[in-house]
């Protein structure tokens, strides 16, 4: 009768999988042989527990938690439901929380980024140098450029619709953030000033308006 | 079923972009549906002699590693509805595909387009074995110069050796003036180096520098260039077509004073 308790472990938790159709008490026995011959190789840490296979009261499952810590040296610190909605749930809440994070964390990058190069990062990125035709900027949040941009950029590229591109020298190839890409216009380049200017996403359109203040005052992290 | 056509040189330099370009909206303009590829990866350059930089999604390289279809690819010119181009990618290298993968690409637009035209890269590694993988025939560019003539007789001979059905001349930059004097080489020398058929001959127009600098072909215009280009179109498609006087049309003046020089 081996397969009546099933012990799986995963990198921070434990699956035990209990015959559906086993009595509680037997399972209780077996659960509790099973964890004490192999206490040594679980060794002693703090793990997540999960219930698999038969339903149980939550009497029976604090008394199944009892049993596992009395047998080994493990620390059962909480039971994760299998509940797939609710798994999509926290990952989408964590997902959410990390997006923040990238936008509102960042890094610098000194030096210019020529035809081919690509500099693609996990967070908000401040660019000392120019971004020449033909080179990538991709980034998780925004971009800032100190110099020009004539190559492409994509802003927010985990869907994050808030970030935004700004350049002290705006004149991009393409501009994409989160879904939507804005290319340069089909117009032979000739002189055109210098201009600070700032490329924000707006009801599924890109903008870009020089940096001013009203425009600074929209910005949400 | 579409004809695929490889457009290579040897030597870098000789015009095998600019001429892609041209030859491939020419023959979009006489009613052919043409996509252009450019196999130069890591240095691509046929968009930006197209002026269609700036609609690049896609690349060829996404294409051949299934990253998207055919179609999110091909980027639909400005001018001509039938004319298309599948850009490079800038940030990998020639490696990045191989021959086996060109071929089946080229055999896949061969069911829709009616000219595939291979922009081959300078050299002759695994760009150049790349783009001359699924070619059925081939367009070797050379100018009126030592070097790349002996470039293109190379080029020739690997094209033999490889079994490229047939291929054709184009003498590139061309200046009647100094062949006049007898400083360059004329397209008839060319000819009889290279033992090959010649399909066209484009004139030396700084018209060119500047449809390429505003990316758009010259095919078609009034130039010089533009009319060889039309006619190297014309004589692709099976028509006989004489070649153009290449000559300087004089001026009122210049004649005046050929007739004192006299």
């Amino acid at each position: 009768m081996n397969d009546v308790v099933v012990i799986k472990g995963t990198k921070s938790g434990i699956i035990l999988v209990l015959k559906p159709d086993e009595e509680y008490d037997v399972l209780k026995k077996e659960v509790a042989a099973k964890f004490k011959a192999s206490a040594a190789f679980l060794g002693e840490a703090q793990k997540a527990l999960t219930f698999q296979g038969k339903e149980l009261t939550d009497k029976q499952k604090l008394e199944l938690i009892d049993i596992i810590q009395e047998n080994c040296r493990l620390s059962i610190v909480c039971i994760m439901e299998e509940d797939e909605k609710l798994e999509q749930s926290f990952r989408k809440s964590i997902e959410k929380k990390l997006q923040q994070q990238d936008c509102n964390t960042g890094q610098f990058f000194k030096g210019n980024l020529r035809s081919g190069q690509v500099l693609d990062v996990e967070t908000s990125i401040i660019i000392i140098g120019d971004v020449k035709a033909g080179a990538k900027v991709i980034s998780k949040g925004n971009v800032i450029i100190l110099g020009s941009l004539k190559g492409n950029v994509y802003a927010g590229s985990a869907g994050n619709k808030n970030a935004f591109v700004v350049a002290l020298d705006m004149d991009p190839m393409q501009i994409r953030i989160a879904d939507t890409i804005a290319r340069a216009p089909d117009r032979p380049k000739g002189k055109r000033p210098k201009e600070t200017k700032i490329a924000f996403w707006e009801d599924g359109n890109i903008y870009i308006e020089p940096l001013d203040k009203d425009v600074m005052n929209d910005i949400r992290l | 079923m579409g004809e695929v056509i490889v457009i290579t040189s040897g030597k870098g330099g000789v015009g095998k972009t600019t001429t892609t370009a041209n030859v491939g909206t020419g023959l979009a303009m006489l009613g052919k549906k043409v996509v252009l590829i450019d196999t130069d990866i890591g240095l691509r350059n046929l968009d930006v002699v197209m002026g269609l930089e700036n609609r690049i999604v896609y690349n060829l390289v996404d294409v051949v590693e299934n990253n998207c279809r055919i179609k999110q690819a091909l980027i639909k010119d400005k001018r001509y509805p039938n004319l298309y181009l599948l850009p490079s990618a800038q940030t990998k290298d020639k490696t990045a595909v191989t021959p086996e993968q060109m071929k089946k690409l080229a055999d896949e637009l061969r069911e829709e387009f009616d000219y595939i035209l291979m922009d081959c890269p300078a050299g002759i590694e695994q760009g150049f074995k790349n783009a001359i993988a699924g070619a059925d025939r081939a367009l070797v560019v050379t100018t009126p110069e030592v070097s790349a003539v002996r470039d293109a007789d190379r080029i020739i001979g690997l094209l033999e050796a490889n079994e490229i059905g047939q291929t054709h001349l184009i003498v590139n930059r061309l200046r009647t003036d100094m062949v006049r004097e007898g400083n360059m080489m004329s397209s008839d020398d060319v000819v009889e180096i290279l033992a090959i058929d010649l399909i066209g001959v484009v004139p030396d127009d700084e018209q060119i520098v500047i449809a390429t600098n505003n990316g758009e072909p010259l095919v078609g215009s009034e130039s010089k260039a533009g009319k060889a280009y039309m006619n190297i179109c014309n004589r692709i498609l099976g028509e006989d077509v004489p070649y153009l006087d290449l000559e300087e049309t004089q001026g009122f003046f210049k004649r005046f004073a050929s007739i004192f020089k006299k």
